[in-house]
């Protein structure tokens, strides 16, 4: 009874709460708050779901361009021919219709985070209470490379299918090379299950020659073991693994690729260059004056921006150090929403959130792998870390495992957009 | 500055109020944030499809009896093992009676039957 009283008194020097430890728009107090994200991918779909599933009072308008999301997970076996393009495409329907967030077709251009408005590439200018960045990635340049020509597929969609023409482009006996950047990159374990399927694929084809993996960094940075295992045993004869190298250009004109060893001529090429936060990200100040800083940094907590305030980022271009997967972006939404919701009613964002991420990866045609790991808040650090014992990958990749990967997809993709 | 901030003051009763009542259903049930940490794999609110394991409906004894015991004997070819592992027990306990107790609101935010129920048992649980 007593805590019951208590609360009511609470509530009712909200405002000055509000005003004090969290800084609550007068319009905010006084009309529907306003959530505007940007990004319809596995982070932004999310956010904007939970928020308006969780309460229905928040208005929330998502600015993405796309008519559709491509999915980069299970991409790998479109490139493969195991799955078709619809497979991987997801509507945004259900967002609109179920949840009622409101979707503005259209391309975020700039933030003004002191009048609190976005502006669009079209010339709509967008008020916002809360903004919520998940614009996913952006990639560094390198010279000579023209992604149009040598494709990285680090995103999915056109680039997906120029890659599984590259793969059926191999002659017999070619030369098919593929680069990693330097950690961190999106989806960790992504570029050495890509290249498990490309020889894959040569081998069932009977067209193998060589895949040559070019990895930046010194050792393979996800699933050690059954990378390692797969590139030793199924692969040996295919696959040629070379840790700490490096793509310094490339020279398509001469089908060569300029790397720290030396010059390589190949065949067919998938590059995929070293990544940061999506533009938008840089656009709006929140990644400071350094130049070396790629990723949004971001409090845990709630994932506002440590340099503009009411401007949240989650998902891949969020800097707290956890996996860029779309699991994980899928899970530090939630967190986000939670706490965007507990602002408007004048609480503190909830202070020992946990998030997890679970990758499966396809190993051959008919197995599969999987990774995973639980983090949760560190009050001592203020970071996310690893709870011991849940950072693993399979013992080794199974039929079974390749089963599951599709009702986990088939989950995440419904728990995320509809 | 003194009067200023009393104006401010006199405002407040009447904003007050309304924050009131969007803070009444807005703060958030307990365990509900970390529940939806299942619905990747388990479905939103717990209901599975495509053959992954649902949780709405199970009995709060189930869920928290099934992940203790995968936490204690952790199987490495199991990656629910390896989530389980993720939590503590009072946190699997929250999250079990959430999917138990039905923890589910509409669209329109109106509480489900299930959740009516359930969030009076919940309210009191969290309470002893
Ligand atoms: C080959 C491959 C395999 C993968 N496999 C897995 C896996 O098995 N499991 C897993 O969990 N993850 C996997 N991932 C990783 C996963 O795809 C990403 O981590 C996830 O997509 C990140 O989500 P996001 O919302 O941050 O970004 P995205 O999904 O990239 O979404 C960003 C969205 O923002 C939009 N956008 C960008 N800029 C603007 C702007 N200025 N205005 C408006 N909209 C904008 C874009 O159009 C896009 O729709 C894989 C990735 C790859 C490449």
């Amino acid at each position: 009874m007593f805590s019951h009283n208590r609360r009511k008194l609470l509530q009712a020097s909200g405002v000055l709460l509000a005003a004090g430890a969290f800084p609550l728009s007068l319009r905010a107090q006084l009309a529907a708050p306003r959530v505007v994200v940007i990004g319809g991918g596995f982070a932004g779909a999310t956010l904007a779901k939970y928020v308006r599933m969780w309460n229905p009072k928040i208005q929330v308008t998502l600015i993405e361009p796309n008519p559709t999301h491509v999915s980069c997970i299970l991409s790998n076996l479109v490139m493969t021919g195991a799955m078709a393009m619809t497979d991987i495409t997801i509507r945004y329907d259900n967002l609109r219709t179920k949840y009622g967030v409101t979707i503005v077709a259209d391309r975020a251009i700039g933030i003004d985070p002191v009048n609190r408005k976005v502006s669009t590439q079209n010339g709509t200018v967008i008020p916002y209470d809360k903004l919520v960045l998940a614009p996913g990635i952006d990639f560094d340049a390198i010279p000579g490379l023209d992604p149009a020509v040598v494709p990285h597929a680090w995103q999915a969609g056109p680039q997906t299918l120029a890659l599984k023409g590259l793969v059926q482009s191999v002659p017999a006996g070619g030369t098919f090379l593929m680069s990693i950047p330097k950690a961190p990159y999106r989806c960790p374990p992504g570029p050495y299950e890509r290249a498990c399927l490309v020889a894959d694929t040569l081998l069932r084809n009977r067209r193998a020659g060589k895949v040559i993996v070019l990895d930046a960094n010194t050792d393979v940075v996800a699933e050690p073991h059954t990378f390692h295992t797969a590139f030793q045993t199924t692969y040996a004869s295919v696959i040629e693994y070379h840790p700490s190298t490096t793509v310094d250009s490339v020279d398509w004109a001469n089908k060569t690729i300029n790397t720290n060893w030396g010059p390589i001529r190949v065949d067919a090429a998938n590059i995929i260059p070293g990544q940061r936060a999506g533009k938008v990200v840089a656009s709006a100040g929140l990644l400071g004056r350094d130049p070396a800083t790629r990723w949004a940094s971001v409090n845990p907590l709630n994932y506002e921006s440590t340099l503009v305030p009411n401007v949240h980022v989650i998902g891949d271009s969020q800097g707290t150090g956890q996996p860029k997967s779309g699991h994980m972006a899928n899970s530090e939404a939630k967190v986000c929403a939670d706490a965007l919701i507990r602002y408007f009613a004048g609480e503190a964002p909830d202070p020992a959130p946990m998030t997890n991420s679970a990758c499966y990866s396809p190993i051959t045609a008919k197995t599969a792998s999987w990774l995973t790991v639980v983090f949760g808040y560190d009050a001592a650090t203020g970071l996310m870390k690893p709870v011991p014992n849940t950072l693993a990958e399979a013992p080794s990749p199974s039929s079974e495992h390749y089963k599951d990967m599709f009702g986990w997809a088939k989950n995440l993709f419904a728990d995320s957009f509809s | 500055m003194m009067k200023s901030h009393r104006k401010y003051l006199a405002g407040a009763g009447a904003l007050a109020l309304l924050l009131a009542a969007a803070a009444a259903d807005a703060a958030p049930p307990a365990g509900r944030l970390l529940a939806a940490q299942c619905a990747q794999c388990h479905g939103t609110n717990g209901q599975a499809v495509g053959g992954m394991e649902k949780l709405a409906g199970e009995s709060e004894s189930e869920i928290y009896g099934e992940l203790i015991k995968m936490k204690a004997n952790i199987k490495p070819n199991e990656i629910m093992h390896r989530q389980a592992a993720g939590y503590t027990d009072a946190q699997i306990r929250l999250m079990a009676r959430y999917y138990a107790t039905g923890g589910k609101t509409t669209a329109t935010g109106t509480p489900t039957p299930s959740s009516n129920t359930g969030d009076s048992r919940r309210r009191k649980s969290h309470d002893d």
